[in-house]
C-alpha cells in the first residue's frame, strides 16, 4: 500500500472513531435528558465530574490500569485470530489467586510475597485461558465458547470462595480477609487509589508492542492471525499459536485481577472485577489491537466509567447507564461502513 | 410432604427447564443455518424476560405481555442484525454489544420505573395456564410427565419446533436460508439478497428468544436481573451438539434439562453450596461440548 492510501485509511479510521464516540456521547446525553429529573446536573457531573478533584481524577486513571492489561490480553489473542471470551472469569480468578497467596503468607516480605502473588494470579488465569486454547488445538473445540463457559463457571466458584471459606465475617462487605499491609502497592496520587500498578501497566503496553512487532514469536503470531494456512505453508508451527495467545491472554487478565487486589482493593470483594473482561474487548477493538493504542483506549473507557460514577453521586442517574453507552461503542467499533474500510476486499 | 402428582418429577421438571433453552436454540438455528454466529441469544432472552413480565403487568394480560415481550426482543434483534449486516460490523462483537445493552438497559429501566435493581415482583399477573388432566393420566410414567401438566409456553414451543422443521426442510424460504449459509453466491445468482435471509434468521431468533424470556419471567411473575443466566450460551452449544438439526437440538436441550433437573434434586439430598449448583450447567455444557469435539475429531475421515 502506498503512503497516500495509508493516510486515507488513517483519516477514515479517525472519522470512524469520531462517529462512534460522537454517537456514544450523544446517546449518553439523550439518556440523561430522558431519565433524569435534573438533566443538566447529570450531564455536568458525567462529563466534567471526573476532572473536578484529585480523588476522582486519580481513581479514573486507576480504573484504566486493569483495562490496559485486559485490553492487551485481548489484543494479543485477536491479533492471532484467537478469541478469548473468558476474560471476566480470568480477571476474577487472578484476583482470588493473588489474595490467597497473600493470605497464606501473612508475614512474608512485601516484595517477594507480592511477586509470588502476582505470579500466582498470572499462572492460574494463563492455565484457564490455555485450557481453551488446548481444546481448540487438540480437538478443534471452539475456544470462544469454551472460554466463555469455563469463565462463567469459574466466576461462581470464585464467588463461593470469597463468600465462603475466605470470607471475613467482621466486615459487612462480601469480601475476603484483608491482605497484609506490606503488600499494598504505593499510592502515588493521594487521596485517590491510583498506585504503582500504573507504571507496570505502562511497561506492559510497551512490552506487548515489542513482543508483537519486534520478536519472532510475535511475528509468527500475527502471521497466523492474518492467514493460518499461509503461515503453515511458511513453516510456522500454527498449532502452537492456538494455545500461546490464549495462555498470554489469560495471564494478562490474571495480572489485571492480581494488581487490582494488591493496588486498589486490598482484598477480593465479590464482583470486584465485573466488567473488566468485557471492557477489555472494547478497549482492544478501539485500539485496533495495537498494544500502544490500548493506553488511550483504556483511558477512554475509564473516563466513561468515572463519568457514570460521578453522575451517580451528583444526580439521580444510575451507574448502569455506562453499560448502555459502552454497548453503542461495541456496536459501532467494528462497523466497516463507518470506518471507511469499504475499499477492503471481504475476506 | 405432599405426594407429587407426577410419576417421575425429575423428568417433568426437566421438560420445563429445557423449554427456554429449546426455544432459544431453535431460533438460533435459523441464524446459524444462514451462516451467522448468534452470540446475542443471551441478551435477547433477557430483554424478552424483562419486557414480557412488565408489559403483562401493565396491560393486565398474559397474552399481550408475551406478544409485546417477543416484539421487544425482535426489535433488539433488528438492531443487532442491521448494525451487523448493513453497517458491516463484526457479528461476534455486535452480539456482545447486544448482551451488554440488554443487561444495562434492563437495570436502568428497572431503576427508573420500579426504583430497584433487584428482583421485581408483580402481584397482578395470573399464572401461566397449565394443561391439567385426570390424575390417572398424569401418573403414567414418562408419558404423563412429558405430555401433561406443562404450561402453555411448553406446548407453543413444541408447535414452534414442528413448524420450524417444516420451514427449514420443506419450504423455499428454508431452502434459501440454508443456501445462504452454504453458498451466498447461489442466492445472489438467483437475484436475491443473502443479507435479507440472514436478517430473517436473526429476527426469528429474536422472536423465539423473546418467548424463552417470557417463560422465565412469567412463570415466576417476577423479573430477576440477569435471569437469562447463560441460557443463550448453552443454547448456542445445544445447536452444535444437535448437529444443527431441530430434532438433534430437542435431544441436546433435553439432556441439558435433565442434567439441571437432576442437580436440583441432588441439592435436596446432599448439601452443596448454591454457587456450585449454579456453576453446574456451565460445567456440563463445556464438558458436553468438548466430548462432542473429541467424538467428531476421531470420527472424521483422515485426509
Amino acid at each position: 500500500m502506498n503512503g497516500k492510501g495509508r493516510l486515507a485509511d488513517w483519516l477514515a479510521g479517525l472519522r470512524g472513531l469520531g462517529v462512534t464516540l460522537g454517537l456514544a456521547f450523544a446517546l449518553a446525553i439523550a439518556c440523561m435528558l430522558l431519565l433524569s429529573r435534573e438533566p443538566l446536573a447529570a450531564i455536568y457531573s458525567f462529563f466534567i465530574g471526573p476532572f473536578t478533584n484529585r480523588y476522582a481524577l486519580g481513581n479514573m486513571l486507576n480504573t484504566a490500569v486493569p483495562l490496559v492489561f485486559t485490553g492487551l490480553g485481548i489484543s494479543l489473542a485477536f491479533k492471532s485470530s484467537v478469541y478469548n471470551l473468558g476474560g471476566e472469569g480470568q480477571v476474577y480468578a487472578g484476583g482470588l489467586a493473588a489474595t490467597a497467596v497473600c493470605l497464606a503468607l501473612p508475614a512474608a516480605n512485601g516484595y517477594l510475597g507480592g511477586l509470588l502473588a502476582l505470579a500466582a494470579s498470572g499462572v492460574v488465569s494463563a492455565i484457564l485461558g490455555g485450557l481453551s486454547g488446548f481444546f481448540r488445538m487438540r480437538w478443534n473445540a471452539d475456544e470462544m465458547i469454551s472460554s466463555f463457559l469455563i469463565s462463567a463457571a469459574v466466576i461462581l466458584v470464585v464467588d463461593y470462595c470469597i463468600t465462603g471459606p475466605l470470607d471475613d465475617p467482621s466486615n459487612n462487605l462480601l469480601s475476603t480477609y484483608a491482605i497484609g499491609a506490606q503488600y499494598q502497592l504505593l499510592r502515588i496520587f493521594p487521596p485517590s487509589r491510583l498506585n504503582g500498578s500504573a507504571f507496570i501497566a505502562l511497561a506492559a503496553a510497551g512490552m506487548g508492542w515489542l513482543f508483537l512487532y519486534k520478536s519472532q514469536a510475535g511475528y509468527e503470531m500475527r502471521m497466523c492471525g492474518l492467514n493460518r494456512e499461509f503461515a503453515r505453508y511458511g513453516g510456522i508451527n500454527v498449532s502452537t499459536y492456538l494455545v500461546l495467545p490464549m495462555v498470554l491472554s489469560g495471564g494478562l487478565h490474571g495480572l489485571a485481577g492480581g494488581l487490582s487486589v494488591l493496588g486498589t482493593y486490598g482484598a477480593s470483594i465479590k464482583g470486584f472485577s465485573s466488567g473488566m473482561g468485557w471492557n477489555g474487548i472494547a478497549v482492544a477493538l478501539i485500539a485496533r489491537n495495537n498494544p500502544l493504542g490500548v493506553l488511550p483506549a483504556s483511558l477512554l473507557f475509564a473516563y466513561l466509567d468515572a463519568g457514570a460514577r460521578a453522575a451517580t453521586l451528583g444526580s439521580d442517574i444510575t451507574y448502569e447507564i455506562v453499560a448502555v453507552i459502552q454497548s453503542v461503542i461495541f456496536y459501532l467499533v467494528t462497523a466497516q461502513a463507518l470506518w471507511g474500510l469499504n475499499r477492503r476486499r471481504a475476506a | 410432604m405432599n405426594e407429587s402428582p407426577y410419576a417421575l418429577p425429575v423428568v417433568h421438571s426437566a421438560v420445563g427447564i429445557m423449554t427456554p433453552l429449546l426455544l432459544a436454540a431453535i431460533g438460533g438455528l435459523f441464524t446459524e443455518l444462514a451462516g451467522m454466529l448468534n452470540i446475542a441469544l443471551e441478551g435477547l432472552i433477557l430483554s424478552g424476560a424483562f419486557f414480557s413480565v412488565i408489559l403483562a403487568s401493565a396491560t393486565n394480560s398474559l397474552a399481550l405481555g408475551i406478544l409485546l415481550g417477543v416484539a421487544c426482543a425482535m426489535l433488539l434483534a433488528l438492531l443487532f442484525g442491521s448494525v451487523t449486516l448493513f453497517l458491516r460490523a463484526n457479528g461476534f462483537i455486535t452480539g456482545l454489544a447486544t448482551n451488554l445493552l440488554a443487561s444495562g438497559l434492563t437495570i436502568v429501566l428497572a431503576n427508573q420505573f420500579f426504583h430497584t435493581k433487584g428482583v421485581i415482583q408483580f402481584h397482578n399477573i395470573p399464572r401461566l395456564p397449565v394443561l391439567t388432566v385426570p390424575p390417572a393420566l398424569q401418573r403414567i410414567p414418562l408419558v404423563g410427565d412429558v405430555l401433561f401438566g406443562n404450561n402453555i409456553i411448553v406446548y407453543i414451543t413444541w408447535a414452534i419446533v414442528l413448524v420450524s422443521t417444516l420451514i427449514i426442510y420443506r419450504s423455499s424460504f428454508g431452502l434459501r436460508l440454508r443456501a445462504t449459509g452454504l453458498s451466498p453466491r447461489t442466492i445472489v445468482s438467483l437475484g436475491l439478497s443473502p443479507k435479507s435471509y440472514q436478517l430473517a434468521g436473526i429476527l426469528i431468533s429474536g422472536a423465539t428468544c423473546g418467548m424463552a424470556g417470557a417463560m422465565l419471567s412469567l412463570q415466576l411473575a417476577a423479573f430477576v436481573p440477569e435471569s437469562s443466566a447463560g441460557r443463550g450460551w448453552i443454547a448456542l452449544v445445544a445447536i452444535y451438539l444437535g448437529n444443527k438439526t431441530p430434532w438433534g437440538i430437542v435431544i441436546a436441550a433435553f439432556v441439558f434439562g435433565m442434567a439441571e433437573s437432576l442437580s436440583n434434586y441432588a441439592q435436596g439430598v446432599i448439601t452443596v453450596p448454591a454457587d456450585f449448583i449454579l456453576a453446574l450447567p456451565y460445567v456440563i455444557t463445556v464438558a458436553a461440548m468438548i466430548l462432542y469435539a473429541i467424538y467428531r475429531h476421531y470420527r472424521a475421515p483422515r485426509a
